[in-house]
């Protein structure tokens, strides 16, 4: 009995199973609550059907849970015909509950490889970009690559499809079949959408294919396993990936003018199939523009983070590596930027350089130099006192060769995981100002911009504010969720 | 399996294909009478604004750019740095805003458009004449000059780009005050004294809060400022001559005088001057009568110093005051045995009209008059030409009477060599905010004074010497003025109550106001006009007539109105909400292209 207790506690696929039904079932409640106008007390169809959808899938799941439980509690693991119940969930993908069907696809797969969980987002991202994108069916017009896009998103999700059966079936922990390369180079090619769950796939194909170096393997298995294994984190990595890809996609699917283009004859519209968001006081899509303003905040979160990350850890090395001096020298002056707040920094650049995104990326990568340097400092500090360092000093390396192949590449563990966590706080910072005026041009489609119309409608209008206030959660949510993953990957602890 | 797929794979494609319409198949359907263009290149024009007209200008930005424009757009934070801009030079276009707060078409064009106008950056002879001839006309013959004039100023010379008109709105929280005694005017800033409570029990112990946008106060000596800071707070501290109703005509109702005339020839203006107004101050924080009439030797002083551009240093107003010859008190009778102006009554039948006691002697010395026993005081005023909107200009807040004595005692440096760290004249705020500095030496003339500041508020005090029992008198003892910067902020005030009015209302939230039970939504038409005023000088736009045309006829104001859901009007020039010309603005994106196409080959 005390084993089987453990067994609930080790499976991957309980620990899953009850998160998912818990945010399925919150979802519901949430579309349920929608359904009904208070006001009028009627109730609104098509909501309501949705609802339907959720509620039947969230109590599917439910009983799946209960499922999986007792396998567990009577013979320790799950058995097969549990197992096979996952391909039924697998149909929640038309309701968009991203949940229920990354359960089902963990379900489904006992052995599960990170080559099998990178081919399940890679897909799930696909099947989003092609939901995002044909909503525009509903426009009066679409751009005119729309459809050359489309052909080409839904041939390279067909292509997607068998490259998760061939990965289910022939990809094994330590190794993969030698014909799957022309697979992985295709991959490779499709990662051209954005989608970088592709470019992971064809990667990890590529060193399970080629590489004989098997600590290498095992060495990133690992790592994907726990990222994988972290509910919450791979799901802020699919966000991410989606946004990312979206904001690249949507150069083909989507139409900027919608996005810009003020439309007299259709301002302050409630949300409906061809305005899925509404749209705003200059009858601008709020679709559009929402999906156009997440190009703005991963560019500028993505910047704003890599500029300090590279000039702050490349002073920070410097000043671990080197003596006293060096070191009071850099970190002092380093010290001065620190204690100036980093936001006011940022405003008093932007008012005096004027309101462009490349001068709010440089305000904002300025006042966070002296935290990565700090970091790599300390990480650096460590790392020179371990044994390969003193023996490439002593096969006679020099001092910069010493210190960026042998001490940098072992101190960005800490720093990709600070990278990642502050991501969430410059698109926070990016948003902050535009909101305030200051920062990129008001009617440029950015999150901050389309929040500070939308606070002046929050009584009216408030879906105005609600959902670019969504998007801003939710990315953020993503990269903290994401960057406790990696934390947690990255620990030695953890092991 | 795979084959079957891809066949119905590619029927679909081909099916949706057929279905959907793409951008360039919506926009050939439009486009298919416009010539090709000839030249592709687009001209950038700059659009200078301030960050409260944002929206405005993203209006323009996309009507510029569906014509074939390129916008630059120069976003200012605050007046301060827009203004900076402005005298920099660094725009083609700036949106611009003009109140006509006299209730007159000549001060709606004179400082803006004539050549040596205080806030003119343009030259234009026929304009200038045209401004002139219609100053010295009735409203009956004016109406065609000012058509005139639109004319060349907009349509045949492009020098502004009219956008809209403004309505005024005011929210009232009708379960406090009684929405009856809240005036909304056109053009003058709102009177405080006749409003009141619902409860009248509480006029003695509340008081009425209402609310301003800036806390900074220019000046409250009535002629250094003419601006948002202090036009309302000034109107209520200072009594004038005359005074606008809330539709701009000019009478004498709560103003200084029981009435005025105007003599035969349209130069000579008498005003019949009340006995009933003293001068109040504030001793140990409160208001009191400090037992000094209004007089005429005030009137002549307040003139004088009104028109004289160096009675003070900053003198922000004697352009309005310009045409003041002379003012001066009139002591005979029988110079008001002359005829009014259109009229077969004499000037004293004019100022006697609905007077109990009828004038028996005029006095010069204002202790002396006492109006029970028929002694008073008639004050004659000349103007350089006949210019019969010279009233208009008596109604402004610029024209408020002061202390001779009061401001005579304070005002003691020179002018010339006045030192703005040393010296403190007459009305400076920093001797009305708390801390250090306070030291309370206005005298008002009008129904409230104000008592002391703060970054927050304002506090005033009814004047105990204001026409006491009459209709006039002030109604609430303690008008309290919150700085709140905001539109939306403000708003949430008056609908939490903490705030009883709110003038400004925003176009776009009128909704809000009207649907709330305990608040009620007054609008009135106003004199706000919102424009393009061109560059004049080292751009493209300052040369090119025809460029100025095309931006001209780029500017859509049914868009407009369509934005803010019909609460403006449409405009041609400031003068429109004042004179109806019958002039109309059309935009028209033909001509657009003809003149860009012109102004391109070089024209």
């Amino acid at each position: 009995m005390l084993t089987k207790k453990y067994a609930l506690k080790l499976s991957r696929e309980y620990t899953q199973a009850n998160f998912t039904w818990i945010i399925s079932l919150i979802l519901t409640s949430v579309l349920l609550l929608n359904s009904f106008n208070f006001e009028k007390g009627e109730l609104k169809g098509s909501v309501f059907s949705i609802f339907t959808a959720y509620a039947m899938f969230t109590i599917f799941q439910m009983i799946l849970t209960l499922m999986v439980k007792r396998d567990l509690l009577t013979i320790g693991e799950i058995r097969s015909s549990t197992r096979k119940l996952g391909y039924v969930q697998l149909f929640s993908i038309v309701t968009g509950n991203v949940f229920t069907v990354a359960f089902a696809f963990n379900l489904i797969k006992k052995q599960k490889t990170p080559e099998y969980m990178f081919a399940v987002y890679m897909l799930l991202t696909q099947v989003f970009i092609i939901a995002i994108s044909s909503l525009n069916l509903f426009k009066s017009y679409v751009a005119d690559t729309f459809l050359a896009a489309m052909i080409i998103l839904l041939g390279v999700m067909i292509f997607q499809v068998v490259t998760l059966i061939l990965t289910a079936k022939y990809v094994e922990e330590e190794s993969a079949p030698a014909w799957m390369m022309i697979v992985a180079i295709f991959l490779l090619f499709t990662a051209l959408t954005g989608n970088i769950f592709a470019l992971l796939l064809g990667y990890s194909l590529i060193l399970k294919i080629r590489s004989h170096d098997q600590s290498r393997i095992l060495k990133w298995n690992t790592i994907w396993e726990k990222i994988t294994r972290n509910s919450t984190a791979i799901l802020g990595l699919f966000f991410i990936i989606l946004m990312f890809s979206v904001s690249i996609c949507s150069a083909f699917t989507f139409d900027y003018d919608m996005a810009v283009e003020n439309d007299y004859g259709a301002i302050l519209q409630k949300p409906s199939l061809a305005y899925p968001f509404g749209t705003d006081n200059f009858g601008r899509d709020l679709f559009s523009r929402i999906i156009f303003g997440a190009r703005i905040s991963l560019l500028v979160g993505f910047a704003s983070t890599a500029i300090p990350v590279v000039i702050g850890g490349f002073l920070g090395a410097l000043a671990g590596y080197y003596s006293q001096r060096t070191d009071n020298i850099i970190m002092r002056l380093l010290d001065v930027l620190y204690a100036v707040p980093g936001i006011l920094l940022a405003i008093a650049i932007i008012a005096a350089f004027g309101a462009n995104t490349t001068n709010l990326i440089l305000a904002l990568s300025v006042g966070s130099i002296p935290t990565y340097a700090r970091t790599m400092r300390a990480n650096v500090m460590m790392v020179s006192n371990y044994e390969f360092v003193d023996s490439a000093r002593a096969l006679g390396s020099s001092d910069f060769s010493i210190i960026f192949r042998q001490i940098v590449p072992n101190s960005l563990a800490p720093m990709i995981v600070k990278a990642t966590l502050t991501i969430g706080g410059a698109v926070i910072a990016t948003s902050s100002l535009s909101f305030l005026g200051l920062g990129v041009e008001p009617h440029i489609p950015e999150w901050g911009n389309i929040l500070k119309i939308g606070s002046t409608y929050l009584e009216s209008h408030s879906y105005l504010a609600i959902i670019p206030g969504l998007a801003i959660i939710l990315l953020v949510l993503s990269f903290n969720f994401l960057g406790d993953g990696l934390r947690d990957a990255f620990d030695p602890r953890m092991d | 399996m795979k084959k079957s797929l891809l066949t119905i794979l590619l029927a679909v494609m081909v099916v949706l294909a057929g279905c959907v319409s793409t951008k360039s198949d919506v926009s050939d359907k439009k486009n298919d009478n416009t010539e090709p263009k000839t030249d592709k290149s687009k001209v950038v024009i700059e659009l200078l604004g301030m960050g409260s007209g944002e929206e405005d200008m993203n209006i323009v930005r996309d009507q510029l750019i569906k014509n074939g424009f390129d916008v630059k757009l120069n976003i200012q934070p605050d007046y301060g740095s827009f203004t900076a801009q402005k005298e920099a030079g660094n725009y083609d276009v700036a949106l611009s805003s003009w109140t006509t707060v006299t209730g007159n078409p000549d001060y709606a064009v004179r400082a803006l458009f004539k050549s040596d106008g205080d806030n003119s950056i343009m030259a234009d002879d026929e304009i200038d004449a045209l401004i002139e001839k219609a100053s010295t006309e009735t409203p009956n013959e004016f109406a065609e000059t000012y058509k005139q004039l639109e004319q060349r100023l907009v349509f045949d010379k492009a020098y502004i780009a009219p956008l809209y008109n403004s309505f005024k709105a005011q929210g009232v929280n009708k379960d406090i005050l009684d929405v009856d005694t809240v005036r909304l005017a056109k053009s003058r800033a709102i009177a405080w004294e006749p409003i009141d409570f619902i409860d009248e029990t509480k006029r003695d112990t509340d008081p009425l809060i209402i609310q301003q946008a800036i806390g900074t106060l220019t000046s409250l000596d009535p002629i250094k400022g003419n601006d948002g800071s202090i036009n309302t707070l000034n109107t209520n501290m200072y009594v004038r001559l005359v005074n606008l109703t809330d539709d701009d005509v000019v009478v004498s109702d709560g103003s200084l005088s029981y009435n005025h005339s105007i003599a035969e020839g349209n130069s000579a203006y008498y005003f019949l001057l009340r006995d009933d107004i003293n001068f109040a101050s504030i001793t140990d924080g409160k208001a009191v009568d400090t037992g000094e009439r209004v007089g005429a030797d005030d009137v002549i002083f307040s003139m004088n110093r009104a028109k004289d551009p160096d009675s003070v240093p900053d003198h922000r107003t004697y352009s309005l005051h310009e045409h003041i010859q002379d003012v001066e008190v009139v002591t005979d009778l029988s110079e008001l045995d002359g005829l009014q102006s259109g009229s077969n009554e004499t000037i004293r039948e004019g100022l006697e009209k609905g007077l109990d006691v009828k004038i028996a002697e005029l006095v010069s010395d204002k202790a002396v008059a006492n109006n029970a026993s028929g002694k008073y005081q008639v004050v004659k005023m000349t103007t350089v030409n006949p210019f019969p909107q010279v009233l208009n200009y008596l109604a402004h807040q610029s024209a408020g009477i002061v202390s001779k004595k009061q401001v005579e005692s304070i005002n003691t440096y020179d002018v010339a060599t006045f030192d703005v760290s040393k010296d403190i004249p007459y009305g400076d705020q920093n001797t009305v905010t708390e801390g250090a500095k306070y030291n309370n030496t206005l005298y008002a003339s009008g129904p409230y004074i104000l008592s002391h500041k703060n970054d927050y508020e304002a506090i005033f005090y009814k004047n105990p010497g204001y026409m006491a029992g009459t209709d006039y008198e002030p109604k609430i003892s303690t008008v309290t003025v919150r700085f709140i910067q905001d539109p939306d902020s403000t708003l949430s005030a008056l609908r939490n109550s903490e705030i009883h009015l709110f003038n400004g209302v925003p176009e776009t939230k009128y909704d809000l106001v009207e649907n709330d039970s305990k608040l009620f939504l007054q609008k009135n038409d106003s004199n706000a006009v919102s424009y393009l005023l061109f560059n004049t000088k080292n751009r493209e736009v300052s040369t090119s007539e025809t460029l100025r045309k095309a931006v001209l006829y780029s500017i859509n104001q049914d868009e407009i109105l369509n934005f803010y859901q019909g609460n403006k009007k449409k405009a041609v020039s400031t003068v429109s909400p004042l004179v109806d010309t019958g002039n109309e603005l059309k935009a028209d994106s033909a001509k657009v292209q003809e003149f860009l196409n012109d102004y391109k080959a070089g024209n």
